[in-house]
């Protein structure tokens, strides 16, 4: 408890800085504001992708003709996948202007099969009702028709097989004479012969040899195939051009047992007009059917543009944000900032998860992260037709604009949070130190009022006195208290004089009283009484006296003149005149080699040796002498009076020099305290000061003043001589 | 023809006793109580002393007006101030008026007479032997004291002194060279309530007094925890 009593406050600028530091609650509270923020916002755009995907969908519903076109179930056939082709292509046997990226989506067949020979590579693309083909085909040995022959099995060919609108099976050659151009023909049931002589001009196509192989490009109308599209390619190798044998064939029909067509799907040109219709930029809108094919996709997700920052100081805060950020976000949430926590393992299954799930006729909506830099919402809604569930729109949007505002928002707010919160330290610390600067200043005027004995310097504060707020108040509410204790000290000061001048009447008229009566009645002028009516009257007259003596002591030593004196000739001279004064004491004096001069006035040295000396005979042993000893040192000079007898308890030597403190005990006569207050008062008026010491034997006590030497050389100094003061003195001593 | 002697003071048992003391010596008195009455009844007849108050009622400086309006009207009047304002501020403005004496309360009335009959006698002898050296004139050094002019001179300079510094300093010539004790000096002021300090006041003014016409006087030596001493060089 003691500890916890000593223990104080902060001091009033940390008060205030910590008082700052709540402004911290700004960046937190902000922060917690922008996370919820961006929950909003997300679920905004969620809910506005949704609504999309609502809407895309309500273009769909009731349409199952445009998704009608391919079977129910698909998982007999092998599908052949045909690519939007958005350019024209020339048949050249290049693949250059299909368009991007298709290279990589050929499809091969026959690897494996024969080591390679006439395993082909397929292309499918799909472009104003035209069906693209490209194969690029491994055979090292290109053997061309010879137009001689009329079995068009005789040389390297490419074979279509479909079903014809009309439910008929459809075969075509595509055979070559020479590299360019290549012709089709229609084709009986074991592929030998044409069945016209006249070749398929629906179907063109362009042959060009290349390294190890050839390469065909050909295009048919795809009303060829009717509405179910299957379809089936296969190249027919043949190697020796002597026995024209077909040596090897590969297809892309499936494996027996299955049907032996497959399967072309197409983009629904219709649905994507519809969806392009839409004119929607910035997400990408997918249909699906009921069967999670792609029936059509538009649109791509917008990745923002992260700029550069412009310069180093943007860099700067930027990384100073991205370092403070899961700081922040800790700080804020409660929890460990990890961005990529959320990030899925396998994004394409949590779509996959969503489609299906639309896919039974609930909409779906969820924020996934893709990567570390691209974050997207998938919406997906249930395209229905007659309570039956035929696609899903799935609308894909990244929230770039969403984590890139609140990013900057962020930013924002950290800037402005930490400039004014150091602004406001700043402002805070400022105005602390001026308060604590104007209290200290106040503090130390007001503890400057008073010196250490208590007694009033000033009666006015001269800091803050003008000052509106509460320390002038504080102030002028010291200042007035400490004029009215002025008043009241004053009033204190004076009282002995006040007292002196009222008591002295009534006693010059008691002793003029005792005076008349004693001369008109001459009979009592021997009585005891009439004597110690006098002595009465003479001692109240010493006591009001000495009281107001000391009582004005300060002010008149004020107007005494300091002259330079020989402290060691007047000691002498005092010391001497002390044994005659004081016959029944014995007076040792142990003096110092030298002079010792101080500035002094001699008189009130005499004065104060006097109380001094009276002090120690007082309580000297009867037998013992009284020393007084002089002693110089560097600066000061140091009168000490001892004497054998009582010691002074230790805790009354402070107090031994105050006004009106004795330790005399209640018998004393005449002694108010105020000698040894006298003593102080002189030797501090001379620049020195006393103390009172218990001798280190604890036979008695010893009163030390110290006072400071003359600075000036003695040698033109006007010496106040005593003389052969002890011839003198006893001269004097004689003639008494 | 008895001198008169006028007192004023405002406690009337004090000024009863004055008057029975001083009457009984053979003056004639009159009392008063108040500054007006006293100026009303001295315009009229003035006396060959003055004894005054300083505070009067509730005129703390009424006996220092009186004084002042009472020398105005005959520069050779004694004044003795009698009151229990006894700082040395008040004595100093006192003596400077011109008053002869300042005396603190309380006082011895046998002082009182000696003070008033000397001071009387003082009076005629001055005016007997205005500007010319009184024939009872002692020489000491320098120095040349009159004791029935109450005069003093230091190497022919007139030096003013109070009654009780003549008195003291008196004492102090009286044996040249020997130590006078703080007791006897006590002694010579005739006060009944007098300190060491009173007397070192009363040295320290008569120093001045000298050194205002000689910087170089040192005729009065200290004599630390006894006295003061007259020096011979």
């Amino acid at each position: 408890m003691k500890i916890f009593r000593r223990i104080r406050g902060p001091r009033l600028g940390t008060k205030l800085i910590l008082l700052g530091l709540t402004l911290l609650i700004v960046p937190w509270f902000s922060y917690r504001q922008l996370v919820e923020m961006e929950r909003l916002l997300v679920q905004g755009q969620s809910h506005a992708q949704l609504l999309m995907a609502e809407g895309i969908s309500t273009l769909f519903n009731g349409r199952e003709d445009l998704f009608n076109d391919l079977p129910v179930t698909i998982e007999d056939y092998e599908t052949l996948f045909a690519h939007p082709l958005r350019n024209n292509v020339r048949l050249d046997g290049r693949l250059e202007d299909w368009g991007e990226d298709l290279e990589e989506k050929l499809l091969s067949f026959g690897a494996g099969q024969d080591v390679g020979d006439a395993s082909f590579q397929l292309l499918l693309g799909e472009r104003a009702g035209q069906l693209y083909l490209y194969l690029r085909v491994r055979d090292p040995d290109l053997v061309y028709r010879n137009p001689d022959y009329l079995r068009l099995d005789s040389a390297d060919q490419v074979r279509l097989s479909f079903i014809r609108p009309d439910g008929n099976d459809g075969r075509v050659s595509l055979v070559f004479t020479e590299a360019g151009a290549v012709t089709a023909y229609t084709m009986d049931g074991d592929w030998r012969f044409a069945t016209t002589g006249a070749p398929e001009t629906a179907i063109q196509g362009f042959m060009e040899p290349m390294e190890a192989g050839w390469a065909m490009e050909f295009r048919l109308p795809l009303e060829l195939l009717g509405s179910r599209r299957y379809f089936g390619v296969s190249v027919a190798d043949v190697d020796d051009p002597l026995t024209r044998e077909v040596a090897a064939l590969v297809q892309t029909l499936p494996t027996a047992g299955k049907e032996s067509f497959d399967l072309v799907v197409l983009r629904s040109p219709e649905v994507l007009n519809i969806i392009e219709g839409l004119g929607y930029s910035g997400a990408r809108i997918l249909v699906i059917d009921a069967e999670q094919r792609v029936r059509a996709e538009t649109g791509a997700h917008t990745t923002a543009v992260v700029g550069e920052p412009s310069d180093s100081l943007m860099a700067f805060i930027e990384d100073g944000f991205e370092a403070i950020r899961p700081l922040l976000h800790r700080f804020s949430m409660f929890e460990r900032w990890d961005p990529q926590a959320d990030i899925p393992g396998d994004p394409e299954g949590i779509a996959g998860e969503i489609i299906a799930a639309s896919l039974h006729g609930d909409p779906q909506v969820i924020r996934q992260t893709v990567d570390e830099s691209l974050e997207i919402i998938t919406a997906a809604h249930p395209i229905v037709s007659r309570d039956q569930v035929i696609g899903t729109v799935v609308v894909e949007q990244n929230i770039d604009d969403i984590m890139s505002f609140q990013r900057s928002a962020l930013e924002q707010v950290i800037l402005v949070s930490v400039a004014s919160l150091f602004a406001v330290l700043l402002a805070m610390v400022g105005f602390a130190g001026r308060l604590a600067w104007r209290i200290r200043n106040l503090r130390r005027e007001a503890s400057a009022a008073i010196d250490a004995r208590g007694r009033l310097r000033t009666s006015t504060l001269q800091s803050e006195m003008s000052s509106g707020d509460e320390i002038g108040d504080l102030s002028r509410s010291v200042s007035e208290m400490l004029s009215k204790l002025h008043q009241h000290s004053t009033f204190l000061e004076n009282m002995p004089r006040t007292l002196r001048h009222e008591i002295n009447n009534p006693l010059n008229t008691l002793s003029t009283s005792l005076q008349n009566l004693a001369e008109q009645h001459p009979e009592v002028r021997e009585s005891k009484y009439l004597d110690s009516a006098r002595r009465g009257v003479m001692r109240i007259g010493a006591i009001v006296q000495n009281l107001a003596d000391a009582a004005s002591l300060e002010e008149s030593l004020e107007t005494e003149e300091l002259e330079l004196v020989d402290i060691r000739q007047l000691l002498e001279s005092y010391v001497a005149n002390c044994r005659f004064s004081h016959p029944r004491c014995e007076f040792v004096y142990r003096g110092a080699g030298a002079p010792a001069y101080a500035r002094v006035s001699d008189h009130r040295i005499e004065q104060m040796l006097d109380k001094i000396v009276d002090n120690a005979i007082d309580f000297h042993r009867a037998d013992s002498p009284v020393t007084v000893q002089l002693d110089t040192n560097r600066g000061y000079l140091q009168i000490t009076v001892a004497n054998r007898g009582p010691i002074l308890p230790e805790k009354s030597r402070e107090s031994l020099f105050d006004s009106m403190v004795t330790h005399r005990g209640p018998h004393s006569h005449m002694h108010f305290g105020l000698g040894l207050y006298v003593v102080r008062v002189i030797a501090e008026h001379h620049g020195g000061h006393v103390r009172a010491l218990n001798l280190a034997d604890g036979s008695g006590v010893a009163i030390m003043v110290q006072l400071p030497v003359a600075r000036d050389a003695p040698g033109h100094v006007k010496i106040t001589t005593a003389g052969e003061n002890t011839s003198d003195a006893k001269a004097a001593q004689a003639r008494r | 023809m008895a001198k008169s002697i006028a007192i004023v003071e405002d406690d009337p048992d004090q000024r009863a006793n004055y008057a029975d003391a001083i009457t009984k010596k053979g003056y004639e008195v009159v009392a008063y109580g108040s500054r007006e009455e006293a100026l009303v009844g001295m315009n009229n007849r003035l006396p060959d002393l003055v004894i005054l108050d300083i505070i009067l009622g509730d005129e703390v400086d009424a006996g220092f007006q009186l004084c002042r309006a009472l020398l105005g009207k005959s520069p050779s009047l004694p004044v003795i101030f009698l009151t229990e304002r006894i700082d040395e501020i008040d004595k100093i403005s006192g003596l400077r008026l011109g008053a002869w004496d300042y005396l603190p309360k309380p006082i011895s009335l046998d002082y009182l007479a000696e003070r008033i009959s000397s001071l009387l006698r003082i009076n005629e002898v001055r005016s007997e032997h205005s500007e010319q050296e009184s024939p009872t004139a002692k020489h000491v050094g320098d120095l040349t004291i009159d004791q029935e002019a109450l005069l003093v001179s230091w190497k022919g300079h007139r030096i003013d002194l109070s009654g009780t510094e003549f008195r003291m300093l008196a004492k102090l010539v009286r044996q040249p060279g020997h130590a006078v004790s703080y007791e006897s000096l006590m002694n010579a002021t005739m006060q009944s309530l007098v300190t060491n300090n009173t007397i070192n006041t009363h040295m320290r003014n008569i120093r001045k007094k000298f050194e205002k016409v000689d910087s170089a006087f040192a005729g009065i030596k200290s004599e630390y925890g006894f006295g003061y001493r007259w020096w011979r060089p």
